[in-house]
């Protein structure tokens, strides 16, 4: 018997940022320093795009990342700050200097417009934000939200708007070459996030054999049908987490957190770490071998 | 049940006795929504303690987790650890928590007004702000929805206010059935615990009142570092001091002192 071929939608980092065009709206995966697409801001900090939408729930140094190197103008989201640590301080400057807006929401809020999207359906209701400012202000979308009656009940409820982004981009733990993604530990609102996309670009530690995923396929989490490319991108979150891969560098947070609260600061890591180097693969030789080992997560503990 | 031996004032943090406060506000086999920090230590020690049935769930996705080691993210591997599942944010903030399935959630505020309500949003104007501070995250869901909520901060004049800067998160709003006309689904805030004190809300004015004040600390001290109108019962009890088992419990939590930083001198 002839075994069906398998569609191969394996690119690399920067052939997949090279799809991204200035003023695009991207779906921003993973959450807090769980799984962020870290890899992928710093080629899209190279390859100097411009004018970026983000839609995410909650996110820290990948997004302060894009607001420093002046990528993303609009964000739509609920939370950022480097958890344990402080605020943000990229994005800090970036809104005074009015060069970024953020639009505010809930983890809840925005997790259900991912929803809505995937579903293709127009709104979400939810039952957050009522009585509060999340409702009464708005940065730059108009239409934010609206509270209605329930048609039925005749309650309050709230209807947020639903996103369909134009690229979802997602870091997990392992694909295929097809596309099907497999995450590890908490999902965050990566499993809407990735399929309301308009084009879903997967970047994974490890890219295995077909027949891994569907020795398993209970843990495929994104599966082939939603997904346009697959990118391989180990250690793609440092210095964040990975569950069952990695742990996060608390040192190199520090020095980014410490360097970045001037701009003087931001520039020379900028410099140093991003635009210095050619890839991801330099990024991770600067940072050494020994370095990256001892963050290596222990079984069966995943971290 | 053996008497309790009560540690003596000076033998304890301040961190130490708002942590056993927060434990204490947990009853056994009720579904806990936690952030990272005190309340998260709070839930450990419940768990230990008189809660052992309760389950800790973090809106990442972690539910009934059982983690040995602190954490600084809530999405943190850490957090995994026998944990019953690691599932989705629709799950723990949809399902779980607006479904009305949470019984109690902790939240931490950089203001907070008479009435409860918090900011963790903007400091200074809306349009030319001081500071921006994270945002809600999951916060304005969790006080929206969860039955109770207990508020963990600092207790500083200017972030006791008359009138937040930026409105985050719904307490009760602006007094009693507000919450209810705007359509929220959970019971809003029940107490507040600082470096200072205990607060909770007067039934009937939904406004803040003091419940107990830390051993050493004084109803005035308590208002000196109040900027809104505190209602003060006639009798203030001083908070339950921690006991020795609580204390030996909760230095094993945070071993190396993270969150649970002894006072400075």
């Amino acid at each position: 018997m002839v075994e069906p071929e398998v569609e191969d939608k394996r690119i690399t980092l920067k052939e997949a940022v090279k799809l991204i065009p200035d003023g695009a709206e991207l779906f921003w995966g993973g959450f807090g320093f769980q799984r962020p697409p870290m890899a992928f801001a710093h080629e899209l900090v190279r390859q100097k795009k411009r004018n970026l939408h983000i839609y995410t729930c909650g996110s820290e140094i990948d997004i302060d990342i894009l607001a420093g190197a002046r990528v993303v103008s609009k964000f739509e989201l609920a939370f950022f700050a480097i958890e344990g640590i402080g605020l943000c301080p990229n994005i800090q400057r970036r809104i005074k200097e009015k060069s970024v807006q953020i639009e505010d929401y809930t983890n809840l809020a925005m997790a259900l417009r991912f929803l809505g999207g995937a579903l293709g359906v127009p709104f979400m209701p939810i039952k957050s934000m009522l009585g509060t400012d999340l409702i009464r202000k708005y940065r730059f979308r108009k239409n934010k939200l609206k509270v209605i009656e329930c048609p039925f009940t005749g309650e309050k409820v709230c209807l947020v708007p639903s996103v369909k982004p134009d690229f979802s981009i997602v870091h997990v733990q392992r694909v295929d070459k097809e596309g099907n993604a497999q995450i590890d530990g908490v999902i965050g609102e990566d499993s809407e996030g990735a399929k309301c996309g308009k084009k879903v670009i997967i970047l994974a530690e490890e890219i295995v054999e077909p027949e891994m995923i569907r020795l398993k396929p209970d843990s495929t989490v994104i599966p082939n049908v939603y997904v346009d490319y697959v990118v391989e991108c180990p250690w793609g979150s440092y210095p964040m987490m990975v569950y069952n891969y990695y742990d996060y560098d608390m040192e190199h947070i520090l020095l980014y957190y410490n360097q970045c609260k001037t701009e003087e600061g931001w520039q020379k890591y900028c410099e140093e770490y991003i635009i210095g180097v050619e890839n991801h693969m330099e990024f991770l030789q600067k940072i050494g071998i020994k370095r990256l080992m001892q963050l290596r997560a222990k079984k069966p503990f995943g971290y | 049940m053996a008497e309790k031996n009560y540690a003596k004032p000076g033998e304890f943090s301040t961190l130490e006795i708002m942590a056993v406060c927060g434990a204490k506000a947990i009853k056994n086999g009720e579904n806990v929504f936690v952030g990272t920090g005190l309340p998260m230590i709070a839930a450990m020690l419940a768990k230990r303690t008189h809660a052992p049935k309760a389950k800790i769930i973090y809106e990442a996705g972690f539910i009934d987790s059982n983690a040995k080691d602190l954490s600084l993210s809530i999405a943190d591997s850490r957090l995994g650890y026998k944990a019953a599942a690691a599932i989705g944010l629709i799950e723990t903030l949809g399902i779980l928590l607006q479904g009305g399935r949470v019984d109690v959630g902790f939240v931490g505020a950089a203001q907070i007004d008479e009435y409860g309500n918090i900011n963790t949003t903007y400091i200074g104007d809306y349009e030319n702000p001081i500071v921006r501070l994270p945002g809600s995250g999951g916060g304005n869901d969790i006080v929206s929805s969860a039955k109770r909520i207990v508020i963990i901060m600092t207790h500083q004049k200017r972030k006791f206010v008359k009138k937040l800067d930026y409105m985050t998160s719904p307490g009760h709003l602006d007094g009693p059935g507000a919450r209810k006309r705007e359509g929220l689904l959970g019971g809003g805030p029940s107490l507040v615990i600082t470096n200072l004190c205990q607060m909770d809300f007067d039934e009937k004015t939904k406004r803040l009142r003091l419940k107990t004040v830390h051993p050493g600390v004084t109803v005035e001290q308590v208002l000196e570092n109040t900027g809104l109108d505190l209602i003060i019962p006639e009798h203030v009890p001083e908070t339950e001091l921690p006991t020795y088992e609580e204390l030996k419990i909760l230095r094993a939590i945070d071993p190396k002192g993270i969150y649970l930083k002894k006072d400075k001198k």
